[in-house]
């Protein structure tokens, strides 16, 4: 009942969108505003369509919930136990595609055609770093949890989905665009594809597929938009440690290095594994290390961990496996991305044809189908170009 | 003859006469007075009701002027003004009756039509629909007591009617059978008494009015007995525990005193016009640092 409520809305707003956020998220929006400046005040931007979380919106409503991790969906929903389980999921999205595409019945399929799932964890290594340094492009400035969003949001999508049947080019650009709304980060949609470096013509392009995708994203998401990121922790550990660890002079120093980590971080799969609270507090405890200074004191006799060996290890424990995450990084090679590049544009050059157009709200009624602009006139060379 | 007397409602004379002179008086509508020639209307007069002919037009002003000054008790903010107000009206009515400063008076009454205009059309309407409830009231009330009438009547018609056939009976009786006379009579007494009684009994229990004048129904018993109370069971707050999976967050009001705001930004004047104090914002990102630590 609630998806398809949000889904007329969404259409309805379809046509007003150009000139700016939808008025769902617009309200929901206002809401974490609230919500930001009171600190306390709970709400959760999550449009599940889960009962529970359906009951939970009315009851937060209500003021009896809080808007803290311990009760998110993300921590119900997205936070993995294990790498293990991730890649079984990119597994599982990426076989699924494969039996889409042999049953398609379209000749010249073949299994050396299709990607296989180490090269899609290449590709979409490759599409993370290009969102990243359009982020860090855009003008205006984009705050850092905003683009931690739009990079949970990406990895989200593509946990269950695979590269060859969505773009990632297009799919990140929405990520990016959903998150500043969703994080508040006021730009217009014609100010957002502004930031593409190409002819007006080609960015009114762009713009009509990431609104087109937009809602297919927040199906994929399940609806729960909100996104905890490591960097307010980050400052809460900060204040915590100027108040409450005097042995660090000066916790300051700490911050550069672990603001650092934390971009890494955002590269990598911790943010699906581990709470965005563990993320930072690692971050500090790496950036402590670097510049050699002792921090355990902080954790046995601050949080109150002394007498608890078992916590205590189980803490470390995830925090080694966050910082060889984080020190496993490597961007991919050039090589290898090409190739699979190469793959992929002509697998979406397939079919674009049939699957272009399975894009949730379409189904509905109200949207008269318009003709979609042909994807190619826009490549990715056009982004290199930034 | 017509002996009720008719008089001009605003007589500047004092001469009375009986409507079948008034008829013929004026029979163009208006003349003049046979008396004392003073042009008069035929429309301006009226049956004297009253004996002093002063109190006749007295009553008379006294509809005219309720005519204009009819507000009332609830048109006022005080009791006081109200008062003031009915004291002025009775003013203009004793100056009109007896005859001192009628044109003053007068003139002071139509500034006041004028200045009160709407008001006065107001409760004019008010008073008319409330005429009319009233009249309806008495009229359903008028029906009812007709028909009650009518009722009795018809009942004792149905009496008178038995009686005689009663009687009748006896002298047929007489006429034809066999038996003695004194028996037969003894008979017809023993059906005249009975019948008495039944009709002793039916007036008795005549159709008891179901209803009081309140419009309660009579049969209705109307319960004295205190409303049984609902015993609920109160409501109990239980404060809200949330496992945070992490270490304890200090309270918002104790993060000043723990030395927390030493640490953070202080919250301009203009913020705090918003409601925003610094511990909120300095509450959240330690809230945000310790929840789901321990995960």
């Amino acid at each position: 009942m609630l998806l398809s409520r949000f889904m007329k809305r969404l259409n309805h707003d379809l046509s007003a969108r150009k000139s700016g956020k939808s008025i769902v998220l617009a309200n929901s929006c206002a809401l974490d505003r609230i919500i930001n400046s009171g600190g306390i005040i709970p709400f959760s931007l999550d449009l599940s369509t889960h009962p529970q979380s359906a009951a939970s919106t009315s009851s937060v409503l209500l003021g009896f919930e809080s808007t803290m991790y311990h009760n998110s969906s993300q921590k119900k929903f997205w936070t993995f136990d294990k790498e293990e389980h991730l890649d079984k999921l990119r597994l599982e999205a990426n076989q699924k595609f494969c039996t889409k595409a042999s049953s398609s019945g379209k000749t010249g399929i073949n299994e050396s055609m299709l990607l296989n799932q180490w090269e899609e964890k290449v590709l979409l290594r490759h599409y993370e770093k290009r969102l990243l340094d359009f982020s860090n492009m855009f003008k205006p400035a984009m705050p850092k949890s905003v683009v931690g969003t739009a990079f949970m949001y990406f990895r989200r999508f593509y946990l269950n989905n695979s590269l060859m049947e969505y773009h990632p080019r297009i799919i990140m650009l929405t990520c990016a665009y959903l998150s500043c709304k969703v994080d508040e980060f006021n730009v217009s949609c014609t100010q957002f594809v502004g930031n593409l470096q190409e002819s007006p013509a080609a960015q009114e392009r762009a713009l009509e597929q990431i609104l087109e995708y937009e809602l297919l994203l927040i199906q994929q998401l399940n609806f729960h938009l909100v996104i905890h990121n490591p960097y307010r922790p980050l400052e809460g550990f900060l204040i915590d440690l100027k108040t409450r660890y005097p042995l660090l002079e000066n916790p300051e120093v700490l911050r550069k290095s672990a603001e650092d980590f934390l971009n890494r971080a955002a590269m990598t799969d911790a943010g699906l594994l581990f709470s965005p609270s563990l993320i930072a507090l690692t971050a500090v405890l790496n950036g402590a290390a670097r510049a050699g200074l002792k921090m355990e004191a902080y954790l046995t006799e601050c949080m109150g961990l002394k007498g608890d060996k078992e916590a205590l290890s189980k803490m470390y424990d995830s925090m080694r496996r966050i910082t060889s995450l984080v020190k496993a990084y490597e961007l991919p090679k050039i090589e290898e991305v090409n190739v699979g590049k190469q793959k992929m544009e002509s697998i979406h050059a397939e079919f674009a044809s049939n699957l272009k157009r399975k894009h949730g709200y379409e189904d509905d009624e109200h949207v008269v189908k318009r003709q979609m602009v042909t994807e190619e006139e826009w490549t990715d060379e056009d982004l290199d170009e930034l | 003859m017509n002996l009720s007397l008719k008089r001009d409602a605003f007589p500047r004379l004092t001469c009375a006469r009986c409507e079948s002179c008034v008829d013929m008086l004026f029979v163009r509508g208006s003349g003049n007075c046979v008396q004392c020639n003073t042009p008069l209307r035929k429309s301006n007069f009226r049956v004297q009701l009253f004996e002093d002919p002063a109190i006749d037009k007295e009553v008379e002003i006294r509809k005219k002027v309720l005519k204009i000054y009819n507000k009332r008790e609830f048109d006022f903010p005080t009791l006081k003004e109200y008062n003031d107000y009915l004291e002025q009206m009775e003013d203009i009515v004793y100056n009109l009756t007896n005859n001192s400063d009628v044109e003053k008076t007068k003139q002071m009454m139509e500034q006041y039509q004028r200045e009160n205009r709407d008001v006065i059309q107001r409760n004019k309407v008010k008073l008319t629909r409330e005429q009319e409830e009233l009249e309806e009231i008495l009229l359903l009330e008028q029906q009812n007591i007709e028909q009650r009438r009518l009722e009795t009547l018809q009942e004792e018609q149905r009496q008178l009617q038995a009686k005689r056939k009663n009687k009748q009976a006896l002298l047929d009786e007489l006429e034809s059978s066999q038996l003695p006379a004194a028996l037969l009579l003894a008979k017809h007494k023993d059906r005249a008494s009975q019948l008495e009684t039944q009709i002793e009994k039916q007036k008795q229990n005549v159709k008891p009015t179901n209803i009081f004048s309140t419009g309660i129904m009579m049969g209705q018993t109307v319960s004295l007995a205190p409303v049984t109370r609902v015993e609920e069971v109160l409501y109990v707050y239980q404060p809200i525990h949330i496992d945070t999976y992490g270490p304890p967050i200090p309270e918002l009001e104790q993060l000043g005193r723990l030395g927390y705001l030493n640490h953070v930004r202080t919250a301009s004047l203009q913020d705090q016009a918003g409601g925003y104090t610094s511990g909120l914002a300095c509450h959240r990102a330690v809230q945000d640092a310790f929840s789901g630590l321990f995960l």
